[in-house]
């Protein structure tokens, strides 16, 4: 039996669902306990969700296709203000549209700024691409902060309904939310733990199928041009391909993807700022990427809990008031010296694509392609 | 006329800020082969340094160019405390990783994390300044050109202008400096003729740091001290390397020029009638780098070392 072998775990991989299933039961245990609010808890998922949203949009460009895009906070940003800007109470443009319309506002902005990014960026060196991605998202923040006629400035975006806030049954609930069975009631919930359910079922939906779209596309015939773009970009070109159609491709899909995840983030906190925007955010997925693994969707996901887990649980860490550091300074030491160790001794990252790499045919026994 | 007199003192004077931070970008760039993420915050680094001393020298007698002696001194304690840090995070960071260009550049996002962690843990978010009292615009060339610059403005241009001619001194007339241009030009060769790289790299560290600290407590001196001021810059700092050229010394000097100029001179657009905002100063110089890429990605100056 080889390592790779469909099915079989490494013990590795055995050991993270481990630690994140004792994770799971402690929270559980905190929440039985009445130390976790429910609500809270369902929001933790959520936010999770969100960012392994991003890590895999990220991955799509620099795990499959190597591009080094550091404007994802633009991305997230555009998303995010996309639908808020249609739907919010406190649009200084419209507001009032469906959310499920309004969704593809977000997307639509994303489109058209990954195109406007990706054309003069992807042909760039690997660190130039860096840097002049970076810029560009600043300059969309900068933008974002000043046209306050248009997106309200630095005093954000407020009044933004729920996913579901105008759909028939799940906007017109009534709170508490009695379930009733046969005339006894069996479920009593507050408004706060439905919306936050309803916002997890949303993200796990939304989660499920860019997973299982990432993983088809990612064997395909389309993923392995891409994987050889970025193991060696001269050989793609010489076996007639166009390297460059190829990565503006994976550039736009990665930036739906992250787009995706601002809008779920708009309809999740209620409120978008420029802060978002911030290079922090982009930092932030880049850390869950190379952290789960550079090139693994699993691994993304991984880095993603992991991201929520350093920003939520560095504000419990401080609460207790038991540390000589404030949360954000504490966060940021976090995230930096997590960066310096992963490169330093786990490069590959703790879930690197193993299976991923291997399309069922090949190992005998699969579904065919 | 006066208008635009003004502009150009007010780019004199941010100018002299990127060149000083962008001769160490760059320098790190061509010998230690990497876009180095943590430079802005060893900009931050040297103006908390010199912050600190301030309060130690600050009550020295004598004025130099308008600022207290002490300032000076200051500014020696910041400039020495980057060289310190940065060559300990080389030894201690960069130099035992085994990893390409991109490993590298991502590290040092790292070290920018945790040295802007450990100042803002220190010091707080809040705005600073140095204890120096503002003097109003200098009487004479406000009467005869009705430009207004403050003796605190000529301080960071005369400042900047030694440091510079000192580089330019120590790469040109040292062996030390010839050894670090060949370093940078190709350092496989120059390891081969004998140099010891290793040691011309960690010159590089503190040449490169030590600059980056003075722009660093320029920049507080010019507006106001928080542990992002460096970061805010960095990307200036790079779009001013990029247009110089990756690897050359005088051209990031030309490209710190120039991106500092048209950062002050952009409310000339709206001069023109093009309704751009101050705000959008750093956006010009993004789009900028962005077009020079695209254009001539060896930068303007070539591979002028």
């Amino acid at each position: 039996m080889s390592t790779l072998d469909v099915g079989t775990y490494s013990p590795r991989e055995k050991g993270v669902v481990g630690l994140l299933g004792a994770l799971a039961a402690l929270l559980l245990v905190a929440v039985l306990t009445g130390f976790l609010a429910p609500a809270y808890l369902l929001y933790l998922i959520g936010l999770s969700a969100m960012y392994m949203l991003l890590s895999m949009g990220l991955n799509v460009q620099w795990g499959y296709g190597g591009m080094i895009n550091f404007s994802v906070a633009a991305f997230f940003g555009l998303g995010a203000y996309g639908t808020a800007l249609l739907t919010a109470s406190g649009s200084p443009i419209s507001g009032g549209v469906s959310p499920v319309i309004a969704l593809f506002g977000g997307l639509g902005l994303a489109a058209v700024l990954a195109v406007i990014i990706g054309y003069p960026t992807l042909k760039l060196r690997d660190d130039y691409l860096a840097i002049a991605s970076l810029g560009l998202a600043e300059v969309v923040r900068i933008f974002i902060l000043n046209e306050s006629q248009w997106t309200a400035g630095s005093a954000g975006l407020t009044g933004i309904p729920l996913f579901f806030s105008d759909w028939p049954v799940l906007g017109d609930l009534t709170y508490p939310y009695v379930f009733n069975v046969g005339g006894t009631p069996v479920f009593n919930m507050s408004q706060s733990v439905v919306t936050s359910l309803l916002n997890v079922v949303l993200v796990t939906v939304i989660v499920a199928a860019v997973y299982l779209f990432l993983r088809r596309i990612h064997q395909s015939p389309w993923g392995r041009v891409l994987r050889t773009i970025r193991t060696d970009e001269d050989l793609a070109e010489t076996l007639g391909k166009n390297t460059f159609a190829f990565k503006m491709q994976a550039f736009v899909i990665g930036s739906l993807i992250m787009a995706l995840a601002g809008v779920f983030y708009s309809h999740l906190v209620l409120f978008v700022s420029p802060q978002d925007l911030q290079p922090i955010t982009t930092f932030y997925v880049w850390v869950a990427v190379i952290l789960g693994g550079t090139g693994s969707d699993r691994g993304a996901m991984l880095g993603g809990f992991t991201i929520v887990a350093i920003q939520q649980g560095t504000r419990f860490l401080t609460d207790t008031g038991a540390l000589p550091i404030g949360a954000a300074p504490l966060r940021l030491m976090l995230v930096g010296l997590l960066i310096i160790f992963i490169v330093r001794l786990r490069p590959e990252g703790i879930l690197p694509p193993e299976r991923e790499l291997i399309w069922p045919d090949s190992m005998g026994g699969g579904r065919d392609e | 006329m006066a208008q635009i007199l003004q502009y150009l003192a007010n780019g004199l004077v941010f100018s002299s800020i990127i060149i000083l931070g962008s001769i160490g970008l760059s320098l790190v760039y061509s010998i230690a082969d990497f876009a180095n993420f943590a430079h802005g915050d060893t900009m931050t680094l040297g103006a908390y340094g010199a912050f600190v001393a301030f309060g130690v020298f600050g009550g020295l007698g004598g004025t130099v160019l308008g600022l207290p002696i002490g300032f000076f001194l200051s500014l020696a304690v910041g400039m020495a405390l980057a060289a310190v840090v940065a060559v300990l995070t080389h030894i201690l960071v960069y130099k035992p990783l085994d990893t390409d260009s991109i490993g590298l550049l991502i590290t040092s996002i790292g070290v920018a994390f945790v040295y802007r962690a450990v100042l803002q843990a220190t010091f707080g978010t809040d705005f600073l300044q140095y204890d120096i009292s503002r003097s109003g615009p200098i009487p004479v060339l406000l009467d005869t050109l009705n430009v207004a610059v403050t003796q605190r403005d000529v301080a960071i241009i005369v400042s900047a202008a030694v440091l510079v001619a000192g580089l330019h001194l120590l790469l040109q007339r040292t062996t030390l400096g010839r050894k670090m241009r060949a370093t940078a030009d190709n350092p496989d060769l120059a390891r081969v003729s004998g140099i010891r790289t290793d040691r011309v790299i960690l010159v590089m560290w503190v040449v490169g740091s030590a600059l980056a600290a003075a722009g660093g407590v320029f920049l507080a001196l010019y507006s106001q001290l928080d542990p992002r001021i460096g970061f805010n810059i960095l990307l200036v700092v790079f779009a001013a390397v990029i247009l110089g050229g990756i690897g050359s010394v005088y051209g990031a000097m030309l490209g710190g020029l120039l991106i500092g100029m048209l950062h002050e001179l952009t409310p000339l657009l709206s001069d023109v009638g093009l309704p751009v905002s101050n705000a959008y100063a750093p956006a010009v110089a993004f789009v900028i780098m962005v077009a020079v890429l695209l254009v001539r990605p060896r930068g303007i100056a070539g591979d002028m070392t």
